[in-house]
């Protein structure tokens, strides 16, 4: 076909048709762009004075960046599995996730869900972190599921230190024996010794699992062999037992919620709980801001260390989000100074900085509760960088991505229930947890 | 002879009728038989929730759910429950629609009051009940414990058989008004001279309320039970929200036991076995309801 042939052959409604055509294609790009984004973000830490410093990094970002919108939606500490399970399997996915345990996203990182969170940590920058701080976030593969947005000590004791004057408890316990004593001493008047949760919760399991550790124990071993039928765990659960009578009757069904009001309301001599006390009780019940104080729980004997539960409070994003490049962009500029001390001042103590310059900033220093517990922040700190969970249990663990698995069977809630409410035999239970938490590793 | 050949006005009358119900049927077919079928067929897997991956396991599910405790327990503990909170609902149900149905002042207002619970959401109640319960601030052991009735509170929703108990108490009190409402209903229609004529013959208002008035219920009283348990059967939130299934599993229904192998567990295909064995348990309640409102109609 020659040059004259081809152009009388293109007839004037073809070509019209073509250059519709090329139009349409040519939009398609511009349009794309231009097209507004919404990144759905999840997190189970909803307090209203949280969420008003998550508004302010939104909108921040959301003026930083036109078309973007970012839609903050609150899950709940015990909700937040099964809500995330049918989020994944319907593929309706938040962009990013903030605040849940590092277990729980080693566990979706293992199953193909959660999407590298390298470039976000080098975005951030990795050097702030403070040493060793992104260790529980690395998976087998050797990439990072996420990184901590803060950390916590979630299973301080908490002291009156009133109370102890009254009922003439010198020194904050150090030992099981010590810490009953001293609530048995305090438990007078109307007030309980402790909050201890015994419900079918995932509190329950998060706390005695680290009340097993308080005894020398582990729930795996360092191959993650469960380890959990040994005379540490008889004796964690014989200490718990003992704690009973001295918790309110409703500990059966305490969970987070419950543990921290009983403490902040002053029903409880003692408490375990995070840095969150401080806030709640300069808002709730000032009357007791100047009697408050916290030390490391206290272990079965002196030369047992003590082993704080860290959630590691994460941020990642889902494999399945359609928005990764402005989710991970997002996700870094949770860590901009302004917005992050905003944050984190929204629940002084509660959730502790992982970057270095954070905690070096003058801004961040000028908090008034800060200020005015400096001794219980600086412990906070130093326990919560030392501190493991269920799926990092010590330095020597490699991480357990079933441990997310684990804590939601709720096993280790069933077996303190049926041991410590229900009486049964010890070593038959211990034996049926056992076996359960092995299917789970094998399933 | 050989069938009438239809006409061509019959045939369009025909094909009108199946397009009319084919918008009904597609729409059963979306949202009854599409997730029925869906659910046997996930039962036959292991299946992973969050990422749906799983393999073929045919009827193991099955077979390891009749095997374990755990689905007899909570077998056991679903029926008690709503054994336990209908009869709680009929009578206290009958008991109200009684008095509303007499002469009472402001019996407008308390007809619309009584229906308050029914309308609430569940989430509110269960909030509404957790703290009159609560150990440390509840208005209940705030009021024994005042009146010296007990020297501790009373933990409600931590121990057994307190928790049972106070589930079933708040499923009656959530529930009562829809048998209130039915029942009331009934009680205007029954004739007046039915009640005149066991009055001359020297019936008491007991002797009325056996003889009359409940022979009167017995038809709107079947329909209710039947629909209410199979309402109460497959209760969830109220439950959940309560007390988790706690202490340990003693007030864990089915239907909780479904929601904790999907999505805690992560099991779907075991959830799925749990739900068409609910499924097959609640139809025996369908084919009585369906019998009787069949023989009620004819």
């Amino acid at each position: 076909m020659n040059r004259s042939q081809m152009t009388t052959s293109i007839s004037r409604r073809g070509a019209l048709k073509g250059f519709a055509a090329t139009t349409a294609l040519a939009g398609l790009p511009l349009r794309a762009f231009a097209q507004e984004a919404t990144i759905r973000w999840w997190s189970p830490q909803g307090a209203p004075a949280q969420v008003d410093a998550y508004k302010i990094q939104i909108a921040n970002f959301e003026a930083a960046n036109p078309g973007v919108k970012v839609v903050f939606e609150t899950t709940s500490d015990e909700g937040y599995a099964p809500q995330l399970a049918a989020a994944f399997s319907s593929g309706e996915v938040p962009d990013i996730v903030t605040h849940l345990p590092s277990f729980a996203v080693q566990s979706y990182y293992a199953a193909g869900l959660v999407a590298p969170f390298n470039d976000v940590i080098e975005m951030i920058g990795p050097d702030d972190f403070y040493e060793g701080a992104n260790d529980v976030f690395k998976a087998a593969d050797g990439n990072y599921v996420g990184t901590g947005i803060g950390n916590s000590a979630a299973n301080m004791l908490w002291l009156r230190t009133d109370l102890m004057e009254a009922a003439g408890v010198g020194k904050a316990p150090e030992t099981w024996d010590e810490l009953r004593a001293a609530c048995q001493a305090m438990q007078k008047d109307g007030i309980y010794g402790a909050p201890l949760p015994y419900g079918a919760n995932s509190m329950t399991t998060l706390i005695f699992a680290g009340v097993i550790h308080q005894a020398g124990g582990q729930v795996f071993d360092t191959d993650l062999n469960v380890a959990l039928d040994s005379q540490e765990t008889r004796d964690a659960l014989e200490f718990y037992g003992s704690m009973r009578e001295l918790c309110p009757p409703g500990a059966t069904n305490y969970s987070w919620g419950e543990a921290i009001t009983a403490f902040v309301s002053g029903a409880t001599a003692t408490g375990i709980y995070t840095g969150r006390v401080l806030g709640n009780v300069a808002e709730q019940n000032p009357s007791i801001a100047d009697h408050v104080t916290c030390v490391k729980y206290p272990t079965k004997s002196a030369d047992i260390p003590a082993w704080t539960f860290n959630d590691f409070p994460s941020v990642f994003i889902p494999a399945q989000s359609q928005n990764i490049d402005i989710a991970k962009k997002f996700a870094a500029s949770l860590f901009n100074p302004d917005g992050y001390i905003q944050q984190l001042h929204a629940a002084p103590g509660h959730v502790l900085p992982v970057l270095k310059s954070i905690n070096e900033n003058p801004a961040y220093q000028a908090n008034e509760i800060i200020q005015k517990y400096p001794a219980e922040v600086d412990l906070m700190s130093s326990a919560a960088a030392g501190g493991y969970n269920l799926g990092y249990e010590s330095s020597e663990h490699p991480s357990n991505d079933k441990a997310g698995e684990v804590v939601g069977s709720g096993l280790i809630a069933e077996m303190v229930q049926r041991v410590i409410l229900n009486g049964e035999n010890v070593d038959q239970v211990i034996g049926e947890t056992a076996k359960g938490i092995e299917a789970i590793m094998k399933g | 002879m050989a069938q009438q050949k239809q006409t061509l006005l019959e045939r369009r009358y025909s094909m009108l009728g199946l397009m009319l119900i084919a918008p009904t049927v597609l729409v059963f077919c979306a949202v009854i038989v599409y997730p029925l079928i869906s659910a046997i067929y996930l039962s036959l897997f292991q299946i992973y929730t969050p990422t749906l991956a799983g393999n073929w396991v045919g009827l193991d599910n099955y077979t390891e759910l009749l095997a374990t405790g755990e689905f007899w327990t909570s077998l056991r503990t679903n029926l008690i429950w709503t054994v336990g909170t209908l009869t709680l609902q009929i009578v206290f149900g009958v008991g109200m629609a009684l008095v509303l149905h007499q002469n009472i002042w402001f019996r407008s207002l308390a007809r619309s009051l009584i229906l308050f619970p029914y309308f609430i959401s569940t989430v509110v109640a269960v909030l509404v009940w957790k703290w009159l319960f609560n150990d440390l601030y509840g208005i209940l052991n705030h009021l024994m414990m005042g009146a010296g009735l007990i020297d501790f509170p009373i933990d409600y929703l931590g121990t057994m058989p307190n928790a049972l108990i106070s589930v079933i108490l708040v499923g009656a009190w959530k529930y009562f008004p829809f048998v209130v409402i039915a029942v009331l209903a009934r009680l205007q229609s029954i004739p007046e001279q039915l009640y005149e004529a066991a009055r001359i013959d020297g019936a008491g208002p007991i002797a009325r309320f056996f003889d009359v008035t409940l022979p009167q219920l017995r038809e709107v009283l079947v329909v209710i039970v039947m629909l209410r348990a199979i309402w109460d059967f497959k209760e969830f939130d109220l439950i959940f929200l309560l007390t988790g299934g706690g202490p340990v599993t003693s007030t864990q229904t089915l239907p909780l036991l479904v929601y904790k192998e999907a999505f805690a567990l992560n099991q779907m295909g075991m959830a799925s076995a749990y739900a068409v064995i609910m499924m097959l348990l609640m139809l025996v309640f369908m084919i009585l309801y369906i019998r009787r409102t069949k023989s009620e109609g004819s």
